[in-house]
């Protein structure tokens, strides 16, 4: 209950944000989708506890598949973006089903390879994606007489993607696909024990995983306007989108979601204070919460709840 | 007596090394069998040949008719084929409560239901005032009862233990011994592997004894325990028959011999 009422609250605030703030809409923009990013990470990598560093393949197809479809065909950008949803559904089950025999760190450096093979594709098939010069989206159809080239128009559909996000894993979580999951990121074979398929787990995690990155990938390509491949399959963009879910708190509905305000709120912060040491204070940052909570912010704060409630009612 | 499990010429090999040889094995419903013998004498991988984590070599399993030699452990379990492990395998992060939540869930797709189904294993094993604690935090008789309230929320129809009694001290030993008695008076097929001497001959209508991967004797606890190749096999080593039975140590080992 208490907690629905403050993520109310925290929806009217930022649904009143762009009025307060107009000129600070890109930063704001990039925080909701790396915020949308870092919870469909989530999905695998926390829930099902696969660790994936490879998640810019599906930012890369999500964007060069909307990009390409409205530039070439037309395509209106929601049919380019579950275009990008089932491109990326797709990819997710092929490397699922090569990659998944593989566990721990062996599935993890699998990952790194998608994003780099699509990026070498993306390169090379200069017929498709131009190449190295990258794609422009010059026009896109207008729904409803909204421009989406406008920064307010795609605020609200970031908002929108990562309350969408948000509800669709708080809603798998607390069902028995989300305790499959779980059981399967402690132990695969007692899960198997209580009669889960850890491999069918694994890929349709991946799957919804890889389709909801690519959803935000859209917004994002929309929100750049411009995509080349050494940005957009880039490894650091899959690390950053890992990180901000670790250190939020893997596997909690509000984790990655916290990781994305420290994270671009340290960096916004350390970046005009600290000029060329930021980066230095912000991997200090990570270092830091890696090594004393493990869990992340919100794994912290939750595990530590659970103990104190359950010692109260062990009192009485 | 309905078959409940039959298992007829189990090889199970790693590498040139055999680890079970030809093993058969008939398991009745409501009946408790019982495998021994000393350590590495393949109980362990026999079991886990059953239940589908080892591939066998040779021979087949069915369980109530049904052939299941080659189907993975999720699909035995779906089966009715429970299980719970040497070594207490908790979700860790998880509380008592949604340990048990996992299993409950095979049988429904409601929330609701399998809760329900979660807190009746936990009443049912004595954890119920547990469940909200993280399961991490248990001690060893009470993640033994969990493993076993994971495996009862399956439903199944055939219970494998593997050495669910070692270590308890004597009242929780007791305890134990009446609620897997309790079990199969359910109709409950139960193989168990076990050391503790005191359950097998307490429990077990037909005990099997294994050494170095084939079944040197079976037939009642006391029959076995009389058997001069069982007390040879723990003992080792000739002349040994006689001055001391298998029954009258909790952990019997194969290293007690002196040959």
């Amino acid at each position: 209950m208490r907690t629905s009422l403050i993520a109310l609250v925290l929806l009217a605030l930022a649904a009143l944000y762009p009025l307060a703030f107009p000129h600070l809409l890109s930063i704001a923009i990039f925080f909701l989708i790396l915020a949308g990013w870092a919870t469909a990470w989530d999905i695998l990598g926390g829930w099902t506890g696969q660790t994936s560093l490879g998640h810019a393949a599906f930012v890369g197809l999500g964007s060069y598949t909307l990009a390409i479809l409205a530039n070439r065909y037309g395509l209106a950008p929601w049919w380019g973006a579950l275009s990008g949803m089932a491109l990326a559904a797709l990819l997710a089950w092929i490397w699922g089903k090569l990659t998944f025999k593989l566990r721990g760190p062996y599935f993890t450096l699998s990952t790194i390879a998608i994003a780099e093979i699509l990026r070498l594709v993306a390169i090379e098939e200069k017929w498709l994606t131009q190449g190295a010069e990258g794609v422009f989206i010059f026009s896109l159809e207008q729904p409803f007489g909204f421009d989406l080239f406008d920064r307010q128009v795609e605020y609200y559909a970031a908002l929108l993607y990562l309350v969408l996000v948000l509800l669709l894993v708080g809603w798998l979580v607390q069902g028995k696909f989300g305790y499959q999951m779980r059981a399967v990121r402690e132990d695969e074979e007692a899960a198997q024990a209580a009669g889960i398929n850890p491999e069918r787990v694994k890929l349709i995690a991946f799957m919804l995983s890889g389709a909801l990155t690519a959803l935000g990938a859209a917004i994002y390509a929309v929100f750049l306007s411009y995509l080349e491949p050494h940005d957009i399959f880039f490894l650091p963009l899959s690390v950053q989108i890992a990180l901000t879910a670790i250190i939020g708190g893997r596997g909690t509905l509000f984790g990655p979601l916290t990781g994305a305000l420290l994270l671009v709120g340290a960096g916004e912060v350390f970046r005009n204070t600290f000029a060329e040491a930021n980066l230095l204070i912000y991997g200090i940052l990570i270092v830091l919460v890696v090594l004393f909570l493990p869990r992340g912010l919100i794994g912290a704060w939750r595990y530590r709840a659970i103990r104190r409630r359950y010692a109260r009612s062990a009192q009485r | 007596m309905q078959e409940a499990l039959n298992a007829d010429g189990v090889v199970v090999q790693f590498g040139g090394l055999t680890a079970v040889n030809r093993v058969s094995l008939k398991l009745g419903k409501g009946e408790i069998q019982g495998l021994i013998g000393p350590n590495g004498a393949g109980k362990t991988t026999l079991f886990n040949a059953l239940t589908g984590y080892v591939r066998l070599h040779q021979g087949s399993v069915k369980l109530f008719g049904d052939d299941i030699t080659h189907l993975p452990p999720y699909a035995r379990a779906r089966r009715g084929l429970g299980r719970t492990f040497q070594i207490e395998r908790p979700f860790e992060e998880l509380t008592v409560l949604e340990n048990a939540l996992i299993p409950a869930f095979l049988k429904t797709e409601r929330r609701q239901q399998a809760e329900a189904r979660a807190w009746q294993v936990l009443e049912q094993v004595g954890l119920a005032d547990r469940a909200q604690q993280p399961s991490a935090d248990l001690n060893l008789a009470r993640r033994r009862r969990l493993e076993l309230a994971k495996a009862l929320a399956l439903e199944p129809r055939v219970l494998f233990l593997d050495e669910l009694m070692a270590g308890l001290n004597p009242p929780a030993l007791a305890d134990m011994i009446a609620f897997v008695r309790g079990l199969s008076e359910t109709g409950l097929a139960i193989l168990m592997v076990e050391h503790i001497m005191k359950a097998i001959v307490e429990l077990c209508d037909h005990v099997i004894v294994l050494a170095f991967g084939e079944k040197i004797s079976e037939g009642t606890p006391e029959a076995v325990t009389a058997d001069p190749r069982v007390i040879e096999a723990y003992l080792g080593g000739a002349g040994a028959a006689g001055e001391e039975s298998p029954g009258s140590a909790d952990e019997p080992t194969n290293e007690t011999g002196e040959s």
